[in-house]
């Protein structure tokens, strides 16, 4: 089983090394993607270990996760799992996610923050936007209400659910996407609980709520179908 | 009285006559296609008519059940404006959707080592 992180970056120079160098010692192989950066982020992740692929202009999370995705396919992933660069997914949670595809349980794997272990200093604000989204996505985008976590960016996937889901969304709103994607198709899906750490910085660069008008919009233009 | 047009009027005119020649010398050259020339030339044709004859808008809004011919101008721009808007919108979505193929490819192309240390993975499959 060759498991590969796929890791999208944009300006995260100073946090990326030390995500790459703590997931590598869960993965094979880390795929971090330079989202067009203006410091020295691919740089950085090379320096960590990882193999670098680079966007010439910015393009966003989403179509940046989709260039790793893509690179973890052609590089001969079995397992993807997705993280984000700022560090406030644990590493250690990687196990949890990619287990159930190993043992052929799962095609794809969500790490819930809803699920039992409490999230680190996270703000009440977050947690009425969290409900909030999540009442959106039952109702408008078609999610399957029993996903606990609507927001989560942290997940595996099989090789075959890679292949399947493709996600279009270039901005945040791949989230809801993904989620949407996987629940409608034939693809067996679980979440398992994860723990994540806010920081300010993490907030500072996080989603507000203006950010989730903003990808309610684009789920609108680019469609929900 | 109908005969004495207003300076502004017989200016906008002359202006909508320079967009019908240019828009057909355009249709010449094969910069645009003859079917969207003709489209122009109605905009053209019914914003010359508005102008030197603004009792006619009258007319069409009463056929409508709209007061004033203003008034139905007025309507009728919300809703132009609101479906270029969304044209624009959507064309706009298409080619951002373009450009992240290309750099998406691009970026794909500098991929190192492809397959270096497993090549057995393709073997078995």
């Amino acid at each position: 089983m060759r498991t590969i992180a796929v890791i999208p970056a944009y300006n995260e120079e100073s946090r990326l090394g030390k995500v790459i160098f703590d997931v590598l010692t869960y993965v094979d192989r880390v795929v971090a993607v330079d989202d067009a950066s203006g410091d020295q982020t691919s740089q950085a992740a090379k320096e960590a270990g990882a193999t670098v692929v680079r966007h010439r202009i910015n393009r966003g999370q989403g179509a940046a996760l989709k260039t790793g995705t893509m690179a973890a396919l052609d590089l001969g992933a079995d397992i993807i799992v997705h993280i984000d660069a700022d560090g406030q997914h644990d590493p250690s949670m990687i196990p949890a996610l990619i287990d159930p595809i190993a043992k052929g349980e799962a095609d794809v794997v969500f790490g819930s923050r809803f699920l039992g272990i409490q999230p680190t200093d996270m703000p009440e604000m977050r947690k009425v936007y969290f409900h909030l989204a999540k009442l959106f996505n039952t109702m408008f985008v078609g999610i399957s209400k029993d996903i606990t976590d609507p927001q989560s960016g942290a997940r595996a996937l099989s090789r075959r659910a890679a292949e399947v889901v493709d996600f279009r969304q270039d901005r945040a709103a791949h989230c809801s996407e993904i989620l949407r994607l996987v629940t409608q198709s034939d693809l067996r899906w679980k979440e398992v609980p994860v723990h994540v750490r806010y920081s300010r910085e993490t907030l500072k660069k996080g989603q507000s709520f203006l950010e989730a008008f903003r990808i309610l919009w684009h789920l609108i233009i680019r469609g929900t179908k | 009285m109908r005969n004495k047009f207003m300076p502004i009027q017989i200016l906008l005119t002359l202006v909508l006559l320079i967009a019908l020649a240019v828009t057909w010398k355009r249709a010449k050259e094969n910069v645009i296609r003859k079917r969207e020339a003709f489209l122009w030339s109605l905009v053209w044709i019914i914003a010359a008519v508005v102008i030197l004859l603004p009792e006619t808008t009258s007319f069409v809004a009463n056929l409508l059940g709209v007061g004033r011919g203003v008034d139905l101008v007025l309507y009728a721009s919300v809703v132009v404006l609101f479906f270029l808007v969304f044209k624009l919108f959507t064309s706009l979505d298409r080619l951002e959707k373009l450009l992240t193929d290309i750099v998406r490819k691009d970026a794909l192309r500098d991929l190192p080592e492809k397959d270096d240390e497993q090549p057995n993975n393709q073997i078995t499959e």
